[in-house]
This record gives structure tokens, C-alpha cells and sequence, in this order.
């Protein structure tokens, strides 16, 4: 996972927002310093947002995380100027939103971003499927292609069979999905998610998060989703930002606000998180200490015992073969007569992939001596994750 | 007796005659009082004077519109009138049970010899609502749209609906004379802030987040107020022209006092001599022309409205 | 050494009228809706309570519920202006049962009604002050809501006067000449319309009386039908709502009259009195009316201006001490 060197294709710079009738005594006291409740008992102003600086990168989903009063809401809608910034700058794949003309922000909106709502923001006088094509009625594009269009995303998100259906007859996760195969009607390359789980049951949200995943795999969009819920932030988010008094606490990988948060505030926030299961192999892996490349038995043992190991694993021409107990190889060469193979005494691999949870690999690890090999499904061997490993996890506290 | 009571009003008022500000209100000069009466009069005299015939001529298609439609309605025959109005009643709500009920409650009204009078008022009464309609609406918009406007247009939708009408009945009546123009824009200033406030109200209380989504699509400002706005507020719209034609019913009686005619006249004749019955008759026929309009436009809402209650789950 | 005398003054004052109090007592005066009948109201208020110290108060009323109310409940006390034509049997009724009592005349010409044309019309054309030159120029009136037919201003439904005025539109069969009656609806809107036409000299026809702040105001000539007033024709088909055939007649003058209670004039006999003197001229009525019209007065203005400025025409109607005592009074306002 490493950062890629590209430019972003989301910009945000020196964004701020204040609420109030003169913003810009209170943009000058954030040039100070002062905190939002400060200048709110001395100005009257709120700040909402307080200078974020944010690099969302093409095909990533960017969660944006803080609780209600955080300016999360605030953020995601400057994105496509629903709210103006006091001051600031978002740049989109070049474009400098901020300087568009209303023509010009009503194509960027229709062809460059769209946006899921936390109550759907669905048209209660439409259709299921007038609603999916709404973006493109609204592009001006004819009936029946949008029909045939809004048709396809309706079948994307499972909800084939309720066109007719108006969105009050359909249940919170199916109007949600409408939402959503409205918001990927548009082709649009960036899509803005707010809370857009957040009204729904826990067990639909979580099929939801992850029918998400699933389009994202398939889709490669740059998504912006903005969640109260740590969670579903860390389920999610490529990377994440957590936002507190309208200031950004912390941006990074989830594994790295988990294991190493900014600062007391972001380490309150992950305390109560349930680690298995947020946690996956490939974050607490480690490289295989035995690697064996050599068929020879005595080499084998020679090697196990010089780095006092038990397993050894073995690779041929960097693919991984199996692993092998000194045990198995000393017993081996003790035996008189025809030595087998190394392979031969190879056990069964047993692996997990790089994106299983701790909660899952726990039995696994617990149940076997050796470190499990981690395991992509193409077969590329990753590291391995030992019982020590998964509980030094669950249980540090700090990185 | 009367030695006893030496403070007869007269005397009464021989001791209280001490000007006192404590006691008696600190008035204006009567003589400002009347400058300034006169003063108004006659400017109004003067702009009557001045720009009463271009006004006049304004309304002159309003006028022969008001009066081809009161012609129509009286010549056509009268089973044809109930037909017609049965059949928009069926249109509009889908029940059969309405449906009799404004047929019979037709039949009576002709029985009753009401027949020409009610056409009248029904036909000034359709004028006047399409009218509030048409200006309502769009005002209503402009006030949903900037909050200055509405804090321009609410104090003067307040004073139309508690100003008398009488006292703006003499200046329409100095400037267009009596009849039915004057008798439409005294209905239309009693009858229009219902739509107005509602049409309003029911835009701004869309749900912001669907008009945020509709913005996010990128819809310009008019696909905003006629795809979404309009239809969202529709509800509450209804609501506002149900009322506006309950109040322009009410001003029946009003309007009857510059000339229009129709049901208020007998209403007003049977005030003016106490004919008791005369008066509750022609006052139940505007009962029903109210009970028609009313069930009508409100079977029509609902049934138009179904969809966004969410009703049939599943 | 102020209060004393002021108190014995009073204490004097009170003993001395006593007899016309305990006589008069507490006395309503209907105030009708009209300025003559309320300037008369006032008058009358002020002189019965200041100059015979009655208890006189002013109660809203009209013509037909007056008249009825006073035949039926005996209230109000006195009805100062009413036009008894309208009422006649119910009074001539109340009379002989001894529940009313006329006083006399409130307007000594009595009132005119009549068809009437405005002033500047027949300056230009001196032919429309008669019927048949109106007849003739039909096209001149034109009908509000109708270019091609002329209007007839009748008297507002419900009123009286819509009777005389039909019989009489049939009578001189205007609508062969193309015009229509056009109900006024209201007594303000006649007021209205004739308003209207004069701010812009424009052409009006209609039924209207005299004296009024209306004729006041707006000079109008009564149109003459050739005929000559009938009383017996109109007494007994013009007003009547069954009548077959009218025919052509000018209005009689009305019967204006001061209408009183038959207990108010027994008890009050000095008050009644003054009620049978009290009349005015329609000249000076009209005098009275410009001026109320001018100043925009009320009727307790109205009073205060006449009685200030006519004394000539009101001190006959009472005897020198009650003229004094109402002075007096006047010099407190």
C-alpha cells in the first residue's frame, strides 16, 4: 500500500466556513488562533470549518469522520458547492471549483460528482426509476435512454422489478439503493457520499457497506464519505480524516489511526473499537522468519537450526511451496535408508488472505504451531501472522 | 330623587370640563385631523381623476371575460350545467358518492328557484379563483425565493385579510365604478393570501435534502421550483386555493354590496328586511357551492397525492 | 373656597330641573346612518340632555328596523329623521294603537326622491333635465358591464325605494330605449358610483334623494317627467310590489317626520315639545349638509356647528331658559 506519487485528484486547501452575518472578523481570529468556541462567545460567529487542507486520491474512498457539530456535513457540500466557503480553495481534477460561473458549476455537477444523502433526498413524486434517471433528465438527455440506463443500475444494486414502485413504498436500504444507482447513473467519476448509511438498520447498513465495496471493486470511483460511525470509517476508508470542531485531527490508513492515533481526542475515538474486527492479516503480518530455498534436507535443517526455528517455508522460484517442521526433517534424515524429498514432507498449507479479519484468522492461528502463511487468491505470499502476533495486536495500545 | 342625585350628566360634565391630559387622550387638532383627511381624499380624487379610465380600460378584457362566462353558464341549459359540473366532480374525484351528492344538492338548489343566482356567483366565483391562482402562486414563489420579499408581502397579506373590506370597497368602487371588476379585485384582495402564504410556506418547507439532491444533479434553478419544489409543495398549495375559494364564497355577500350579483344579493336584500327564510336559502346555497368546491379540490389533492404517503408498503 | 360654591351650584342646579329629569329620565335616539338624520340625532341629543336634562343617548338605527323595533319593543325613544312613506301603515298602525306619537315634521318640505342626471350633463345639454331627453340620448348612459346597452342606477336591492324605482323604470319603459336597471347593491355603492362619475364627468343616471351629503356635494337635476306628482297613483301603485300597470308620476314629497314613542311623549311632554317645533328647511339642511361635506364632520361636529352658528333657527324651537341652559353648555364644548 504504498502512497501513490500521482497528484490528487481532489484538492482541498485553507478551506473555511464560518456561519454568520460577518465572517470575516471571525476568518481573522482563526488567523490568530483561536478555537470555534472562542470566537463564537467573542463574535457570535460559528465557525464551521477551520482551514482543511485534504488530498483525495483518484479511485480511493476518502471517509471523512466526526461526530454531529464537526463540520463533516459542511465539508462534503463544498465539494460541489452546495455551500460556499468563506475562504479556501478545492481544486477537482484541475478545475478550481470555486471559480465556476453557475452555468459551469451545473455541468460540473452533472457530469463530474454526484452525491448519496443520509435520508435519500429521493422524489417522492417519482418513480424508482424516474429517480434513478433523474441526474440524466436533468442533463436533458431523452426518455428512453434514460429509462434504459436507469434500468441497468437499478439491476446493479438488486433492485430489479421496482420501477414503478414511488420511493415511499420501498423500504430504508431499497430507497437507499435508488440513491445509489442515481448517484452512479451519472457516470460521474467522483461520488459524495453523506452519511449515507447512517439512517439505516445496523444488518442493512451492513449489507450496504457491502454491496459498496463490491461496486467499488468493479467501479474504481473516488468516493467521499462522510460517516459518524468509526467502523464503518475503518471498514471502508482507503484513507480517513477525522474531523473535530470543524479542524482535521488526523488523515490517514485506517491501521494507522487505529494503531497510532494523532492525539488524545482521535485515541478516545478508537479505544472502544472492536479491533478483531477492524484489523486484517495483512496489517499485523510479518515477514517469514525461515525462508527455505534449498531442497536439501541437511541445508534445510542446517538453516532451521541456525536461525532456532521449528518451520521453515518453503519457496521455489518465489513461489511459495509449503512449510516444513524440523521435527519432520530430523526424524527424516535420522531414519536410515532412502531420504524423501523436502517437498514430501511438506504439510498441508494452511493460509488466510491479506484482507481477513483478526476476529476470523484468530482459530486459525490458535489452532496451528507455526505462523500462517498470508495469502493473496492469486497465491502471492504476503508474510505470515503468528498467535503472538494477532493478541499483541488486540492488545497494545499504542504503535 | 333627583336631589339626591345632583350629578346628573350635564352637571357631570360642567365639573369635569377641567382640560386634563391625564384623563381626556392628548388628541390632534381636529382641524389637522381634517387637513389631512381632505388632503388624502382629494389626492385620491385627483388620481382617479387622472389615471381612472387608463385603469379602467385595464380591466376591460377581465370584464368582458367576467361576463361572456356568467352569459355561458346562464344560456346553457341547466341539466347540461349539472351534467358538466357532475362530470368535473367524477374527473377530479373518483367517488360516486360525491358525485350524487352534488347532483342532488344541484337538483335542490334549482328547485328553489336559486338557479340564476347561484350560476352568477359560481361564475364569479371561478374567476375570482383562477385569478387569486394566477397572481397567488407566482407571489408566492418570489416570497418562497428571497426572504426580503416575504418580509415586504407578509404585512400586506395581513392587512388584506384584516383590513374591512369595506373601507377598501369606496376607493375600487371611486376608480372602477360598481360592478363586477370591482366586485372580482375585492374578492381577489379578501381571498388571495391563503394561496399566497401557502405556496409559500409549502416551498420553503420542502425537504431540503431532496432539493439539495435535485441541485447536486446539477438542476438549474427552473428545474428545481418545477420539478421539485412546485410538485412537493403541491400539498399545502391545495390547501391554500381550498381556502382562497372558501373566502371568496364568504365575500359573496360583500361583493353584492358594490353591485355584483348573484346569491349575495337575496342575502343582503333579506338582511336589509329581515326575511329570515329568503336569507337562509340563498345562504345554504352558498353553503353548498362551498361544500362542492371544497370536497372537490380535496378529493382531487388526495387522489393526486397519493403516492407520497406511502401507503401500499411493499 | 372654590369647591363650595361649585358644589352648591350643582346642588341648585340639580334641584332646579329637577321636574324635567324625573320627567325624561333615560331617552335613545336612533342615530341613523345618514348625515341629516345625524346631525338631527345629535341636535336633538344635546338640547334634550343640556337643555331638559334627560338622559339622552344615541343608538345605531335605520329606517325599517327603527320603525319596527319602536313599534314592536318601543325602543328607541325618538326617531329624529324618519321617511314614514316607506313605513306607513306600520305607523299610521302605532299610532292608532297609542305605541307611537308623531311629532311633527323633522324636514318641513319633506324629503325629495327622484331620477336624477348630474349638473354639468344638462349645463351641456339642457334637453336631459327632462325624461324624454334622456329617452333620446339613452346612448350617452352606458351600461357598466354592457357597451351596448345604458344604464339605469335603480335603488339598492332590499331597499324601499327598489319598488318606486322599478315601477316607475317600467312606467316611462326606459328599457325600450335600451336601458337596464343596475343594482347598486348598497346604498355605498350608489353613493360610489355617483362619486365615480362626477370625479370624471362622466354620464349618470339613477334614482337618488335629497337632502343628502351626496346631492350636497354632487349638484344633480332632477329629471322631470312631464307628469307631474300623483299621490294616489303612487301611494297606491308606485310603492307596491303587486303593482300591474304603474304609470308615469313624479315622487310626492316624502313624509320626513319626527316619530317618538307614545311613552316618551307622555312622560317627557316639555321634551316632546321642542320635537314638534324642531324642523328644518331643506335650504338650510342642504346649507348644513355642504358643510358637513366640506369639513368631513361627524354628527356631534355637525351639531356643535350648527348650534354655535344658527342660533336664529334653533332658539324658536325652545324656551328662553332652555335656550340659555343649552349655551351654556355649548360654551363648555
Amino acid at each position: 500500500m504504498a502512497e501513490p506519487a500521482i497528484r490528487p485528484l481532489v484538492q482541498v486547501r485553507g478551506l473555511s466556513k464560518v456561519f454568520g452575518d460577518n465572517p470575516l472578523v471571525a476568518m481573522e481570529r482563526i488567523g490568530q488562533g483561536h478555537s470555534k468556541d472562542q470566537i463564537l462567545e467573542q463574535t457570535g460567529q460559528t465557525v464551521g470549518l477551520n482551514t482543511i487542507d485534504l488530498d483525495i486520491q483518484a479511485g480511493e474512498i476518502f471517509v471523512i469522520m466526526g461526530l454531529s457539530g464537526s463540520g463533516k456535513s459542511t465539508l462534503i457540500r463544498h465539494f460541489n458547492r452546495l455551500i460556499e466557503p468563506t475562504q479556501g480553495q478545492i481544486t477537482v481534477d484541475g478545475t478550481d471549483v470555486m471559480t465556476l460561473s453557475e452555468k459551469q458549476l451545473e455541468q460540473f455537477r452533472r457530469h463530474k460528482m454526484s452525491m448519496v444523502f443520509q435520508h435519500f433526498g429521493l422524489l417522492p413524486h417519482r418513480t424508482v426509476i424516474e429517480n434513478v434517471g433523474y441526474g440524466l433528465m436533468v442533463q436533458g438527455i431523452e426518455k428512453s435512454e434514460r429509462r434504459k440506463k436507469a434500468g441497468a443500475w437499478l439491476d446493479a444494486v438488486g433492485l430489479d422489478g421496482y420501477e414503478e414502485r414511488y420511493p415511499a413504498q420501498l423500504s430504508g436500504g431499497q430507497q437507499q439503493r435508488v440513491g445509489l444507482a442515481r448517484a452512479l447513473c451519472t457516470d460521474a467519476d467522483i461520488l459524495l457520499m453523506d452519511e449515507a448509511f447512517s439512517a439505516l438498520d445496523p444488518l442493512i447498513r451492513s449489507e450496504m457497506q457491502d454491496q459498496l465495496i463490491a461496486l467499488q471493486d468493479r467501479l474504481h470511483k473516488t468516493i467521499i464519505f462522510i460517516t459518524h460511525d468509526l467502523d464503518e470509517a475503518l471498514r471502508l476508508g482507503d484513507h480517513i480524516a477525522i474531523l473535530k470542531d470543524g479542524l482535521i485531527s488526523q488523515v490517514g490508513r485506517p491501521v494507522d489511526i487505529l494503531l497510532r492515533p494523532a492525539d488524545a481526542y482521535v485515541e478516545a475515538f478508537v479505544r472502544d473499537v472492536n479491533r478483531a474486527r477492524v484489523l486484517t492479516a495483512d496489517v499485523v503480518m510479518q515477514p517469514p522468519s525461515c525462508r527455505l530455498t534449498n531442497e536439501n534436507l541437511e541445508e534445510a535443517l542446517r538453516q532451521m537450526r541456525g536461525e532456532e526455528k521449528d518451520y521453515g517455508y518453503l519457496f521455489k522460484e518465489d513461489n511459495f511451496r509449503g512449510i516444513v517442521s524440523r521435527r519432520a526433517i530430523e526424524a527424516e534424515i535420522s531414519k536410515s535408508g532412502l531420504k524423501v524429498d523436502l517437498i514430501q514432507l511438506l504439510e498441508k498449507p494452511m493460509s488466510v488472505h491479506p484482507g481477513a479479519s483478526l476476529e476470523k484468522i484468530l482459530p486459525t492461528t490458535l489452532g496451528h504451531p507455526y505462523p500462517i502463511p498470508v495469502v493473496t487468491d492469486d497465491g502471492d505470499f504476503q508474510g505470515v501472522v503468528s498467535q503472538k502476533d494477532v493478541i499483541s495486536a488486540l492488545t497494545e495500545t499504542r504503535g | 330623587m333627583a336631589a339626591a342625585r345632583p350629578d346628573t350628566p350635564y352637571e357631570m360634565e360642567m365639573v369635569m370640563a377641567v382640560e386634563n391630559w391625564l384623563t381626556t387622550f392628548p388628541e390632534m387638532e381636529r382641524a389637522d385631523l381634517i387637513a389631512i383627511r381632505k388632503a388624502l381624499d382629494a389626492g385620491y380624487r385627483a388620481f382617479s381623476r387622472s389615471y381612472g379610465d387608463l385603469i379602467e380600460s385595464l380591466f376591460d378584457p377581465l370584464l368582458y371575460f367576467l361576463v361572456w362566462f356568467e352569459k355561458l353558464l346562464l344560456s346553457t341549459p341547466w341539466w347540461l350545467v349539472i351534467l358538466i359540473v357532475v362530470g368535473l366532480v367524477y374527473g377530479a374525484s373518483r367517488s360516486p358518492k360525491l358525485l350524487v351528492g352534488v347532483a342532488v344538492s344541484l337538483l335542490l338548489i334549482g328547485y328553489f328557484g336559486m338557479w340564476e343566482n347561484t350560476m352568477r356567483t359560481l361564475s364569479i366565483i371561478t374567476v375570482c379563483t383562477i385569478l387569486s391562482i394566477t397572481l397567488g402562486i407566482p407571489i408566492g414563489i418570489m416570497m418562497a425565493r428571497s426572504d426580503r420579499t416575504q418580509a415586504v408581502v407578509t404585512p400586506v397579506l395581513d392587512i388584506m385579510q384584516t383590513m374591512p373590506a369595506f373601507v377598501y370597497l369606496i376607493p375600487v368602487v371611486m376608480l372602477l365604478g360598481i360592478g363586477k371588476v370591482p366586485g372580482v379585485i375585492a374578492v381577489v384582495i379578501y381571498a388571495i393570501p391563503p394561496v399566497i402564504r401557502l405556496t409559500n410556506l409549502g416551498i420553503r418547507l420542502v425537504d431540503k435534502e431532496v432539493l439539495e439532491a435535485s441541485m447536486a444533479f446539477g438542476a438549474t434553478r427552473r428545474q428545481r421550483l418545477w420539478g421539485v419544489q412546485m410538485p412537493l409543495a403541491m400539498p399545502t398549495i391545495m390547501a391554500g386555493i381550498n381556502q382562497t375559494i372558501m373566502m371568496a364564497l364568504a365575500m359573496v355577500v360583500i361583493a353584492s354590496m358594490i353591485g355584483v350579483k348573484g346569491l349575495g344579493q337575496p342575502v343582503l336584500k333579506s338582511i336589509t328586511n329581515q326575511y329570515f327564510t329568503m336569507g337562509l336559502f340563498n345562504g345554504l346555497a352558498i353553503v353548498t357551492l362551498a361544500i362542492i368546491f371544497d370536497r372537490v379540490s380535496q378529493a382531487y389533492a388526495r387522489r393526486t397525492q397519493r403516492h407520497l404517503q406511502g401507503n401500499a408498503h411493499g | 373656597m372654590k369647591i363650595p360654591t361649585v358644589l352648591l351650584s350643582v346642588v341648585i342646579s340639580g334641584f332646579l330641573i329637577s321636574p324635567a329629569v324625573a320627567d325624561c329620565g333615560k331617552v335613545t335616539i336612533a342615530d341613523m346612518n345618514w348625515n341629516s338624520a345625524s346631525l338631527i340625532a345629535n341636535v336633538d341629543r344635546f338640547i334634550l340632555q343640556h337643555g331638559y336634562g334627560c338622559d339622552a343617548e344615541l343608538v345605531p338605527g335605520d329606517t325599517m328596523p327603527t320603525g319596527t323595533s319602536m313599534v314592536e319593543k318601543g325602543e328607541p325613544d325618538i326617531a329624529p329623521e324618519l321617511w314614514s312613506n316607506s313605513l306607513k301603515a306600520a305607523i299610521d298602525k302605532g299610532v292608532a294603537e297609542k305605541r307611537l306619537r308623531v311629532a311633527g315634521k323633522s324636514l318641513t318640505d319633506g324629503g325629495e326622491e327622484g331620477f336624477w342626471v348630474p349638473q354639468y350633463m344638462v349645463d351641456k345639454d339642457p334637453s336631459l333635465a327632462t325624461i324624454a331627453g334622456i329617452k333620446a340620448k339613452a346612448k350617452l348612459f352606458k351600461h357598466p358591464e354592457d357597451d351596448n346597452k345604458s344604464g339605469f342606477y335603480t335603488c339598492p336591492a332590499g331597499w324601499n325605494c327598489q319598488i318606486s324605482a322599478g315601477n316607475l323604470f317600467k312606467a316611462l319603459k326606459l328599457k325600450d330605449d335600451g336601458f337596464e336597471l343596475v343594482d347598486p347593491g348598497s346604498g355605498a355603492g350608489l353613493a360610489g358610483a355617483i362619486a365615480k362619475a362626477f370625479t370624471r364627468e362622466e354620464a349618470w343616471f339613477g334614482y337618488y334623494w335629497a337632502p343628502t351629503a351626496v346631492l350636497g356635494k354632487h349638484k344633480m337635476v332632477k329629471v322631470d317627467f312631464g307628469s307631474g306628482a300623483d299621490r294616489e297613483e303612487y301611494m297606491t301603485c308606485t310603492t307596491s310590489a303587486e303593482c300591474e300597470n304603474p304609470k308615469v308620476t313624479m315622487y310626492p314629497p316624502s313624509l320626513v317626520e319626527t316619530v317618538t314613542t307614545e311613552s316618551f311623549a307622555r312622560r317627557a311632554t316639555e321634551a316632546f315639545g321642542y320635537l314638534q317645533k324642531r324642523g328644518f328647511k331643506n335650504a338650510q339642511m342642504n346649507e348644513l349638509l355642504a358643510w358637513v361635506e366640506e369639513n368631513q364632520a361627524d354628527g356631534n361636529i355637525a351639531m356643535e356647528y350648527f348650534l354655535k352658528n344658527h342660533e336664529a333657527t334653533w332658539q324658536p324651537w325652545v324656551s328662553t331658559e332652555v335656550a340659555a341652559r343649552v349655551k351654556k353648555a355649548l360654551a363648555g364644548l
